[in-house]
């Protein structure tokens, strides 16, 4: 295993592709695409991602704008996953509930909204009873 | 009958426990004094056919007694040698005793304190562990708001489908990078959900090429990547991940011991 010794700004342009590309696995299209063209099969390319991993390290981490890549990326590890990705249902049910999950804090935020009004509404009605019974 | 006498003395010789020997002591002065009255019995009546036999068979009585008298006192101090070995053995099964407990109380203390050992190099891997991850909470806060601002992590709340707003890098997006304009990618609508994209067909201007946040790195901040040699088809160097450790501790030589309750 040769070390080709390569330049800082080889080193930044590389840092810049391997952060957007690791990015684009939290995609499941693009996964699906990967799968259905072989990629994920190849053992170069699997040895590839368990090197991508160094991305879970905090001082790398925080360069991540789509923090879904990771679990997919752990995801990819497993021999199964790659296998059961070249199944364009198995893109579209990972899609579905990323986008399901995704809205899960913005639908809790609203419930938690509704109840608060459905509680403002009761409370000014409760005084007004009590007004109306003492005469 | 002098001859019986010889015969059970010669047998006699032999080496014989001070049991058998006492008892054929007795057996001889049986024999003796037997003869003794038959023949003071036949004097009555007879001479004595052989004269001075009974002064021999006195002389012999006396001998045997003698001899029995020895072999008594031998008996005795047996007895008394046996006693201390008898009371030696006892005061050797209570050391014995000793021992066993001793023995199992060091057991139980050398199987606490490897667990205490083991707990105790447990907590140190942990702290060890909490200390490597330990970020400062500002930068944690600062990063909590970029992920949400973006809405790469919650959903806008006013999102409904139909949006093209998603949780991952849009088609849009990954093709307006450094490595959308790499190679040339191939062209697919049913992947891309902007199927209609003037995008599609290739780069962008450079001026109107969209830098989004995902892609550009604060690269002033001087991180590089993991140095790798550029050959990816050799096994990855393995991480054995085996903690040798955890055997070493727990390992204690067991030896019969039936008592399991903690």
């Amino acid at each position: 295993m040769a070390g080709v010794m390569e330049t800082e700004e080889q080193a930044r342009h590389r840092f810049q592709l391997e952060l957007e590309f690791v990015q684009c696995l939290a995609n499941p299209n693009y996964l699906n695409f990967l799968a259905q063209r072989g990629y994920l099969r190849e053992k170069p390319f699997v040895n590839y991602l368990k090197y991508l991993l160094y991305w879970k390290e905090p001082e790398y981490a925080k360069f991540l704008k789509y923090p879904h890549c990771l679990h997919m990326l752990e995801l990819l590890q497993y021999e199964h996953f790659r296998k059961e990705l070249v199944n364009a249902q198995c893109a579209k049910f990972i899609d579905e509930q990323q986008i399901l999950h995704w809205q899960h804090y913005s639908r809790k935020r609203t419930r938690l909204q509704q109840a608060l009004a459905e509680q403002q509404q009761q409370q000014p009605q409760a005084p007004s009873h009590g007004n109306t019974t003492s005469k | 009958m002098r001859k019986r006498g010889e015969t059970v003395m010669a047998a006699a010789a032999a080496e014989k426990s001070t049991k058998e020997k006492l008892l054929s002591t007795l057996d001889d002065i049986e024999v003796l004094s037997r003869e003794l009255i038959e023949m003071l019995a036949l004097s009555r009546t007879q001479k004595l056919p052989q004269p001075g036999e009974d002064t021999d068979i006195l002389e012999l009585l006396v001998q045997r007694d003698k001899e029995f008298q020895e072999l008594m006192q031998t008996a005795v101090e047996q007895g008394k040698v046996h006693q201390e070995m008898q009371a030696l053995e006892k005061e050797v099964e209570k050391r014995d005793s000793d021992i066993q407990q001793l023995q199992k109380q060091l057991k139980e203390a050398e199987h606490i304190l490897a667990t205490a050992v083991y707990q105790a190099k447990e907590k140190l891997k942990s702290i060890e562990k909490a200390r490597k991850g330990s970020i400062s909470s500002e930068e944690i806060i600062k990063y909590a708001h970029r992920i949400s601002a973006s809405n790469a992590v919650c959903a806008p709340l006013n999102w409904v489908p139909g949006d093209p707003r998603r949780p991952y890098p849009t088609d849009l997006e990954m093709r307006s990078g450094i490595l959308g304009n790499m190679s040339n990618m191939p062209t697919n609508g049913v992947n891309g959900h902007l199927p209609g994209d003037a995008l599609a067909a290739g780069r962008l201007p450079d001026i109107l090429t969209p830098q989004y946040p995902w892609q550009s790195a604060d690269v002033s901040m001087g991180i590089l990547p993991p140095h790798h040699g550029n050959d990816f088809g050799l096994e990855p160097p393995g991480h054995n991940k085996e903690n040798e450790d955890d055997v070493e501790a727990m390992s204690t030589d067991s030896s019969s011991s039936s008592s399991d309750s903690d």
